[in-house]
């Protein structure tokens, strides 16, 4: 739906003429007239209201008894009293009744000075309780889950945690258990609260009922400080603010924005910080020596690598990570490009497109933004898992669902946890994205579908109803779609498809409907723009023709990149074909590499390694995938003598004889702007907290035309029969992260090989649920999931002991191990 | 035009002018009364403390040195490491670190304990409000003033130091003295 049009209406609260938008509650209306009404259970961030605390108590006129204002919308001429005797009374009570089984622990409580609880008390309360009963007793502390401790003495049943896991995040787990004066919060069947999102009711909690198990006892709010600044772990970019204690980053808490994260974050997100400060980073320099990597002085591997790139000038391949800020990216692009006189740099894992395919697909007219999938009509969800590849947009989808009555249609080939909220759903096979897009096309044309359905291995039905749901729901579509459709070889006619696609469900281009990709990198976006992709540099430009990732694997493997630099990525880990680039690193004499761990690839390749920082000690930009521009900002300082990654870059560039003359990164930043046109003006204080979305600036008239040719599409590829096999399809786990195992916290997280298989199949091949089997060779846990379509069987990347990067062909055989 | 000083002229009180009788009697006079007070203290001798032989008593309520506290019949720490004296300290003196008590390993009576705690002496004001921020009295501020140290580094008291007592106690001030 729309967003509604909201009226302001004038009401008067403690004598003063307030004006406020209709319909809003009272405890926020209250707020624009400097009046603050105590509230323990309203959340606005949680949908509708409960009224559960009896906390936000207010005397309307013309209403005999007290009512909630936290559950009463504002109405024109409403005369409200929050300070009367009767009022302060009621509040009173109301403390006292909250405090008659709350333990008063607070010394020993993690919540204790950040308490909502002892804030209201101290401003609200009597002061003293007339109650002297024994209060009530559990066990405690309990684990709710191996990352939240919850002690049920200190809750005052708010509901606020229950109404997260049924409401927002919608995995039903938490519930009230028993009635009244025995209710406790409490899982549904005694399992631990383990969900992606469960991190969240941490906050949420307005006691110290629900506590962090990393972040227990480790500091009070006196003893820390807040640094904000943005999550680089995936493309959702959430805003976040870490505490810091003595230097350490002890806790990640959501900084609310309303238009990038909602003020959620993932449980990635929320305690992946461990692993900033385990041992196992990586914090000095290392170079191999007699086949050894050894920590040395950033001297020498400065001068190491310098000599071995000056070595291979002209034949240097360099990949970027998704984790790289903009600055990292530009400087990246311009050592391989300028200083080495190598145009092999990329940023995408495969599939490389035409300047005008890439200007379209982000072209600002057409740019969806993240609040608009929550207020549009209709949402397409395409060949993307979000839990997994962009979490907290998993969330806004919810949300728009829930509260907007959102048509929602999922179109993947991995069953999407999104179903059950879905109008409509499709599958189709693995790899066959282009094939899909292209039927959908054509069932929106109203053309016959049938051969395209079959070569994208979907059902007819399936397509068409997909098709009537996203033509008819009304003029706000908005297409999710996931990078992973534009990977492959066929990767220029999928972006076509999706095109096409696109001016057939938003003929009229107009703000609130459009695109919304869903990189594959947390910063993709931001790399693009910044010039790091094989033959377009900076703002979009013309660049010498280049490699792209799979080209430079296999002309490494050749022998003719004999110098490879990746930076912020392990090939062995997150590309694909694993066997191209194992020959790859054997074969390139130079692998300098930027990591935070010594992954498979560096460990066992790596020439020259250089520690990459730790997100909350890095200073850099980030684009959104919708086109915010986000400002990275540092909270800790690097350890010991160690050097920004930019300073790294800067330095190789100018040991190779281009003195880049940049000493702090906002000098980087300056060359980024005014290299990139449509970034042109934004300084890093219009960034700010917030960021600045670039589309919606002038600057942005500078965006390249796209492709606006009317392309005919071309016979999709068909996606490969089974024939006795099965299709092989991938997927990236959340959890699949370096930073995931090395966090002690997180680690019990850490995915294993699984193979996903539909019940049907695992009976013809008489293999059952739990059971060790084979994949192409791959060793996997079989995972029987009904929802999996038939004939298909789902691998998980980004694991070191059993990469799915090791099949290359579209189909393998599953046997028992 | 000539500024008129007007109402704000005041009237400075002067001393007599040096010279004539009144000059020798200051010089002398006032000198001799002065002297008065000090032969009259002859007879009754030095008063001197021999310190750090001797030592002066102190009050009963002097805020010395902090000393932690255990309880008597458990042998657990009282403090439960809540920062509330690091919270109430105006000279930012104190750091504590919590951490969890376990069944194997228990130190304190609630779920939390002090695992780090460190008192800056030489940034310390002896003001006592942690004596007072305290909820469960496990620090107090004790009779010791002998704390001088040739390296700042061993001003910072640890938890141990606080929790044993004195070597050396300083002597206390009886009813009266």
């Amino acid at each position: 739906m729309p967003r509604p049009d909201r009226k302001t209406i004038t009401f008067s609260i403690d004598g003063r003429e307030v004006e406020a938008p209709e319909g809003t509650m009272l405890v926020d209306a209250a707020k624009l007239g400097d009046v603050e009404i105590p509230v323990f259970c309203y959340e606005p961030k949680l949908g509708a209201p409960v009224g559960a605390c009896r906390m936000c108590l207010v005397e309307i006129e013309g209403i005999p008894k007290l009512q909630a204002g936290c559950a009463t919308p504002v109405k024109d001429g409403m005369v409200v009293h929050t300070q009367t005797d009767k009022v302060r009374a009621a509040q009173n009570s109301v403390v006292e009744f909250l405090l008659v089984n709350h333990p008063l622990d607070c010394p020993v409580c993690d919540k204790g000075g950040e308490c909502p609880l002892q804030d209201i008390t101290f401003g609200w309360g009597r002061g003293r309780s007339r109650v002297v009963e024994p209060k009530r007793h559990f066990e405690k502390p309990l684990a709710l889950s191996p990352l939240i401790a919850i002690d049920r003495e200190r809750c005052i049943l708010c509901y606020r945690c229950v109404r997260f896991s049924q409401e927002v995040s919608e995995d039903y787990q938490l519930v009230l258990q028993e009635r009244g004066s025995e209710s406790f919060v409490a899982t549904f069947d005694g399992h631990p609260y383990v969900a992606p999102f469960s991190g969240n009711i941490i906050e949420l909690c307005p006691v110290g009922a629900l506590t962090s198990q990393p972040y227990r006892f480790r500091a009070r709010p006196w003893d820390i400080e807040q640094s904000g600044s943005v999550c680089n772990l995936c493309p959702g970019q959430c805003n976040v603010s870490y505490t810091v204690r003595d230097d350490r980053v002890l806790r990640v808490l959501a900084r609310d924005h309303h238009e990038v994260d909602d003020g959620w974050l993932c449980d990635r997100g929320r305690f992946a910080y461990q692993a900033m400060h385990v041992d196992e980073r990586i914090t000095a320099p290392m170079v191999r020596d007699g086949g050894v990597l050894r920590e040395v002085t950033w001297e020498r591997a400065l001068e190491e690598a310098a000599k071995a790139l000056g070595r291979a000038k002209g034949a240097v391949g360099a990949i970027a990570g998704g984790s790289t800020t903009n600055e990292e990216g530009f400087l990246l692009q311009r050592l391989v490009r300028e200083t080495l006189g190598s145009p092999h740099v990329d940023s995408r894992a495969s599939g490389a497109l035409p300047i005008g395919l890439h200007a379209a697909l982000s072209a600002p007219a057409t740019q969806a933004t993240v609040p608009d999938v929550e207020f549009a009509h209709a949402v397409l969800v395409l060949d993307t898992e979000l839990v997994d590849d962009m979490p907290i947009l998993d969330l806004r989808v919810r949300k728009g669902v829930r509260r907007n009555r959102v048509k929602l249609a999922v179109a993947t080939s991995r069953p999407s946890s999104l179903d059950a909220n879905a109008k409509a759903v499709a599958r189709f096979a693995p790899g066959a994205g282009e094939a899909f897009v292209a039927a959908l096309e054509a069932a929106i044309a109203g053309s016959p579908i049938g051969e395209l359905a079959a070569a994208a291995g979907a059902e007819e039905d399936a397509v068409t109803a997909v098709a009537d749901l996203l033509r008819e729901a009304g003029e706000d579509v908005v297409i999710v779609w996931g990078e992973r459709l534009t990977h492959g070889p066929r990767a220029v006619q999928a972006a076509q498809a999706l095109l096409k696609v696109s001016s057939r469900l938003n003929p009229n281009p107009h703000p609130g409907a459009g695109l919304l990709e869903v990189p594959a990198g947390a910063n993709a976006r931001g790399l693009r723009e910044v010039g790091v992709l094989p033959g377009i540099g900076p703002g979009l430009t013309e660049a010498a023709p280049g490699l792209d990732t799979p080209g430079i694997a296999a002309a490494a493997a050749n022998g003719e990149l004999p110098a490879l630099y990746f930076l912020h990525t392990d090939p062995l880990r997150d590309l694909p074909d694993r066997a191209t680039w194992q020959r790859a690193l054997d074969r390139a004499s130079t692998v300098i590499a930027h990591g935070a761990f010594l992954t498979e690839g560096l460990r066992e390749f790596a020439t020259v390694v250089f520690p990459t920082e730790a997100p909350a000690a890095k200073e850099g930009t980030l684009t959104h995938t919708d086109g915010r521009l986000q400002r990275m900002r540092q909270a800790i300082g690097h350890p010991g003598d160690s050097r920004s990654e930019w300073q790294v870059l800067a330095e190789l560039s100018k040991r190779l004889g281009d003195d880049l003359q940049l000493f702090t990164a906002p000098m980087v930043y300056a060359q980024v702007v005014d290299s990139v046109p449509f970034y042109a003006g934004i300084s890093l204080d219009d960034i700010g907290g917030v960021g600045v979305r670039w589309p919606a600036r002038e600057a942005a008239s500078a965006w390249p035309a796209g492709e606006s040719a009317p392309v005919g599409l071309e016979a999709p590829a068909a996606a490969a029969s089974p024939n006795g096999k099965l299709r092989v399809g991938t997927f990236r786990s959340v959890w699949a992260a370096p930073e995931v195992e090395a966090s002690p916290a997180l680690k019990f997280l850490a995915p294993k090989q699984r193979a996903e298989l539909a019940p049907s199949d695992a009976a013809r091949l008489g293999i059952g649920h739990g059971e060790h089997v084979l994949v192409g060779g791959v060793p996997a846990v079989a995972h029987l999931r009904t929802g999996t379509p038939e004939g298909t069987v789902f691998l998980e990347e980004g694991i070191e002991a059993a990469p799915a990067a090791a099949i290359t062909d579209p189909l393998a055989e599953v046997t028992k191990a | 035009m000539t500024w008129h000083p007007g109402d704000d002229v005041v009237e400075v009180l002067r001393g007599p002018k040096p010279g004539g009788p009144g000059g020798v009697y200051r010089a002398f006079g006032e000198t001799l009364r002065g002297l008065k007070t000090t032969f009259a203290r002859i007879p009754e001798g030095p008063t001197t403390i021999q310190y750090p032989e001797e030592k002066v008593p102190v009050y009963p309520r002097f805020r010395g040195r902090h000393r932690l506290h255990r309880f008597e019949d458990t042998g657990l720490e009282k403090c439960v490491g809540c920062s509330l004296c690091a919270a109430a300290c105006p000279s930012d003196c104190i750091r504590v670190v919590a951490a969890e008590n376990t069944p194997e390993h228990r130190v304190s009576a609630g779920e939390r304990y002090a695992a780090v705690y460190e008192i800056n002496l030489s940034r310390c004001i002896f003001c006592g409000y942690c004596e007072v921020a305290c909820p469960f009295d496990a620090i107090t501020l004790g009779h010791d003033f002998e704390m001088s140290d040739y390296h700042r580094s061993d001003l910072i008291f640890t938890k141990e130091m606080l929790l044993t007592e004195p070597l050396e106690r300083t002597p206390l001030r009886a009813e009266g003295e």
